[in-house]
């Protein structure tokens, strides 16, 4: 990431252009899934998996449009990468759906994907951020204008990211309950994955208050950013894996 | 007699280094130089690049000596010794055509650390001026120096090597531009009121930044620059204030002490929210605690730091430094042509000598044996000055044009040779030329 030089710049855009080209083939994808008799279940770990890596290419892109913030994708594309290609080798015939909890079971995936890929976005801006920061307190990047995006940029898509990404997070922990509600008549599944995904909730719950609550630094923010996304993909897909 | 240059320069040693030997006023130094008895002219070049010595010396490996004991003493700071072995890394000792070549090439900013940066022009003409004031700039260097001057100038109008400089502020605007994404919201804080800042207060104005603040020991110099760039004025008592207002800081101005020091931008950053600060301390002695890099959200960078992006710089501008170096060659020679030419002066009058006083005591032994009118005398004498003179003018003429050329020496040494004229010289007083005579 730190050898991106001015000549970067075009295979960047190039790059870019192929993820976009990639998220609608995968969309188009999901919508001939949906399309299936019965419709899939969106809780297959697989398919949720898909949706995230789907996710996660569209926040990007979206992002990137606002800010300059292109280089992200050198971290955005091998994880959609690996998140598409897991789902490819590891996916099931699909499971019927579920009667009365397809609505909350469907919206819990969905918000949850999508806040584990805003999230992975806050991840790999805070990832970039703290390589660039390094950078330029060793005195390595002078002169050149790098193809790095500016550390404010970084630090503005890590906190865009970050406060959506936990905004559906939290959103999905509240269909993730009322799913179950409706499915067991109690509020707590309990078990590794929700317990686990409850405590990564209340990690960022605090990473989330540091930042916008008090003047954090951003280089700590850029930490507490790759931190949360590390505990937050292991809670999520870790353990999935291991059921 | 020989030219010599000993100094340090971005190239040979440490800004840490740099720093202990800078000096304000060059005069004490150069009068002390002058008055030891191996040097007859002296230059002291002092920038934040580089410390320099010329000397015009009739005793050079004396001379040398000497100019490297400068360091050692009257040059050295306050604080603790530098080690021998340090100084001596870092000095870079040049004589003669390989001196003069520097000091043109300085005066060009082909040496620069910013290549064809404006300011080192204006640096070695104050040095040459300080020079010339105490009287310790002579005939050879008061010839050298205005030649490096009309170097600089040719290399100006005949090359784009001065044309959009990348100056320190431009190497800070890239800079900035990799930690803060616009400028225009951004503001600047200026330490100093000098030619520097003057410059960076320029670049800056035009790369768009936002607010700019001008803080000086003298608020009243502070107070003229800004007004000119419309800019604020404010005493360096504001320090603490004008930091928390401000996200990119650029200083260059005197002082023994650092202005900031890690509690000052400690307390500043708190204040600001440990919003980034970018702070280019480009004053020698630094102006800016290099402890303050180690705190979080601020972004240090010194003189040696701005190296790397000078080097980027210089590759870009190969072109023009290689037509640069082209000029300066030419005049380095015009200049050794110069040099020679005064060198050969003695050898052209020991040679006409020489021949007037054989031509003489000849006829003077021929007329002694003849009875001759004093017409036919006065044919014959002139008939022998008239052979002289025919016979001589063409070696003296080649003597001339050649010394223009690189085989201006040997011409030189093979008519001494081939006429015996040291052999003379050394009967006669026992001394070789001095081309200072």
């Amino acid at each position: 990431v730190t050898g991106l030089g001015v000549r970067a710049r075009r295979f960047l855009t190039l790059g870019v252009a192929l993820l976009a080209l990639a998220a609608l083939l995968h969309g188009a994808a999901f919508f001939e899934l949906h399309r299936l008799e019965p419709t899939p279940q969106l809780t297959d770990l697989p398919l949720a998996v898909s949706l995230a890596a789907w996710l996660l290419v569209l926040s990007f892109l979206a992002l990137q449009l606002r800010l300059r913030t292109r280089a992200l994708a050198v971290l955005v594309a091998p994880g959609a990468f690996l998140g598409t290609v897991f789902a490819a080798f590891s996916a099931s015939a699909p499971e019927s759906g579920e009667v009365g909890s397809a609505l909350w079971s469907h919206l819990h995936v969905l918000l949850a994907s999508g806040g584990l890929a805003l999230l992975g976005v806050a991840g790999a801006a805070g990832g970039l951020y703290l390589v660039h920061h390094r950078a330029i307190k060793r005195k390595h990047p002078v002169g050149l204008p790098s193809a790095l995006p500016s550390l404010e940029n970084l630090d503005r898509a890590n906190s865009i990211a970050t406060a959506l990404g936990f905004l559906l997070l939290s959103l999905g922990v509240l269909t993730g309950v009322l799913w179950v509600e409706t499915r067991e008549g109690r509020l707590w599944p309990g078990g590794l994955h929700a317990n686990a995904t409850l405590a990564v909730w209340l990690v960022y719950a605090v990473l989330v208050g540091a930042r916008f609550g008090t003047k954090q630094s951003a280089r700590i923010a850029a930490l507490g950013a790759v931190t949360g996304f590390v505990l937050l993909a292991a809670a999520v897909i870790g353990v999935g894996v291991l059921r | 007699m020989s030219l010599l240059l000993v100094g340090m320069s971005h190239r040979t040693a440490s800004v840490e280094l740099r720093e202990r030997y800078a000096i304000e006023d060059p005069r004490p130094v150069l009068s002390k130089l002058v008055a030891s008895p191996e040097i007859d002219e002296a230059v002291l070049l002092s920038t934040c690049n580089r410390v320099e010595l010329v000397a015009w010396a009739r005793e050079p490996d004396a001379a040398r000596l000497r100019l490297r004991s400068c360091f050692e003493r009257e040059l050295a700071g306050d604080g603790a010794p530098v080690r021998a072995a340090e100084l001596d890394g870092a000095l870079y000792e040049l004589v003669d055509g390989a001196a003069i070549r520097h000091v043109l090439r300085v005066a060009c900013a082909i040496d620069s650390l910013v290549v064809g940066e404006p300011q080192i022009l204006g640096q070695v003409k104050d040095a040459y001026r300080a020079a010339v004031a105490c009287g310790a700039c002579g005939p050879i260097l008061g010839r050298l120096y205005p030649r490096a001057f009309a170097t600089a100038k040719r290399v100006k109008n005949e090359t784009r090597l001065a044309e959009r400089p990348i100056s320190v502020a431009r190497v800070a605007v890239d800079l900035a531009r990799q930690i803060f994404e616009s400028l225009e919201d951004k503001a600047a804080l200026l330490v100093g009121a000098g030619d520097m800042i003057e410059l960076a207060l320029d670049s800056l104005r035009r790369h768009g930044l936002g607010a700019v603040r001008v803080a000086n020991r003298t608020p009243a110099r502070a107070a003229a620059l800004a007004a000119r760039f419309g800019a604020s004025a404010h005493g360096l008592d504001e320090l603490p204030e004008l930091l928390r207002r401000s996200d990119l800081v650029l200083t260059c101005i005197g002082g023994d002490r650092p202005l900031l020091d890690p509690p000052l931008v400690r307390q500043a950053l708190r204040e600001r929210g440990h919003r980034p600060l970018f702070a280019i301390d480009i004053g020698v002695p630094r102006n800016v605690d290099p402890a303050v890099n180690e705190l979080d959200n601020v972004y240090l960078y010194d003189l040696d730091d701005l190296s790397a992006a000078a080097e980027s710089n210089a590759r870009e501008r190969q072109r023009e430094v290689e037509q640069a170096e082209a000029i300066v060659l030419a005049e380095q020679q015009r200049f050794e042509g110069w040099l020679l030419a005064l060198a050969a002066v003695p050898t052209i009058r020991a040679l006409v000598s020489r021949a007037e006083q054989i031509r003489r005591s000849e006829l003077e032994r021929a007329l002694s044996g003849l009875a001759l009118d004093e017409r036919t005398a006065a044919a014959v004498e002139a008939l022998s000055r008239g052979i002289v003179n025919k016979l001589l003018h063409a070696p003296l003429s080649r003597l001339r044009e050649e010394l223009e050329g690189e085989a201006g020496l040997a011409h030189l040494e093979a008519a001494r040779a081939l006429f015996a004229l040291d052999d003379e010289a050394e009967d006669d007083s026992g001394e070789g030329p001095d081309p200072s005579r």
